[in-house]
């Protein structure tokens, strides 16, 4: 497969950037945390944990180099081989459970699926920042999905 | 003398008790988008895109679902897999 872009405006890149700079180091506690991990074996719940939290910590900084690298306007992120593409769109999954365990974890779910409480006035500025954030990282998503498989689609 | 004709009497019995068998559940949750959890089982279970929209709308309206069955070992793989791309996934002792 060849390589694949991501494409966004350079003021998108610079607000999810600067976003990514606070949620990513608590992204990779979360994801270990929200794990339901087996306990009855003390070997495999630390081989299980090690895992998750050095896929995490690799995940981080997969999201920090790809848009650290995307300049230019409109801001491309490239990724040059499915692998790489499949690792950033866990990463993205990451910061999103991160987003949706420390920003909004007030908002229930049924809220947080409707989009159009993505933009409404009663939310603290700060939730709304996150929140449309939290849509991009989503959209990011959707065109990654749609490039490497778009038969997972309906 | 007659020998006296003693047949002992042998009973065999095979007692196969099987390994016990582990499902692997996936949880419901509303950040993960639907295509990308086919595209998740499609990896992670290597099934084709019908079998993993089975399954994930299985999920998406029972707020859970089995998604494998079989050994624990195996389970245990699957389980970590589907962790690694962040859906709720755990393990049950099947029965």
């Amino acid at each position: 497969m060849a390589e694949l872009r991501l494409t966004m405006t350079k003021e998108a890149r610079t607000v999810l950037t600067d976003l990514l700079r606070l949620v990513a180091p608590a992204a990779a506690r979360v994801s270990v945390n929200r794990a339901s991990i087996p306990s009855a074996d003390a070997e495999v719940a630390g081989f299980w944990t090690e895992t998750l939290s050095s896929q995490a910590a690799e995940e981080a900084r997969l999201l920090a180099v790809a848009f650290a690298s995307a300049k230019g306007d409109p801001a491309v992120i490239v990724l040059p081989n499915e692998a790489q593409a499949q690792a950033f769109l866990r990463a993205l999954s990451a910061v999103r459970l991160a987003l949706r365990d420390l920003v909004f974890a007030d908002i229930t779910d049924a809220r947080l699926e409707s989009a159009e409480d993505l933009d409404d006035d009663a939310l603290p500025t700060e939730q709304r920042h996150a929140l449309a954030c939290y849509a991009c990282f989503g959209l990011l998503q959707q065109s990654l999905i749609a490039q490497l498989c778009p038969e997972a689609f309906d | 003398m007659a020998k006296p004709k003693l047949k002992p009497e042998i009973k065999t019995e095979s007692l196969v008790s099987a390994a016990p068998r582990w499902n692997v559940v996936v949880l419901n949750d509303p950040i993960n988008y639907q295509a990308y959890v086919v595209m998740a089982f499609m990896s992670v279970l290597r099934i084709a895109a019908p079998e993993a929209k089975r399954l994930m709308r299985a999920v998406h309206a029972e707020g859970r679902a089995t998604v494998w069955t079989g050994g624990r070992e195996r389970a245990e793989m699957l389980s970590l897999e589907l962790q690694q791309w962040h859906l709720n996934s755990l393990l049950e002792q099947d029965g």
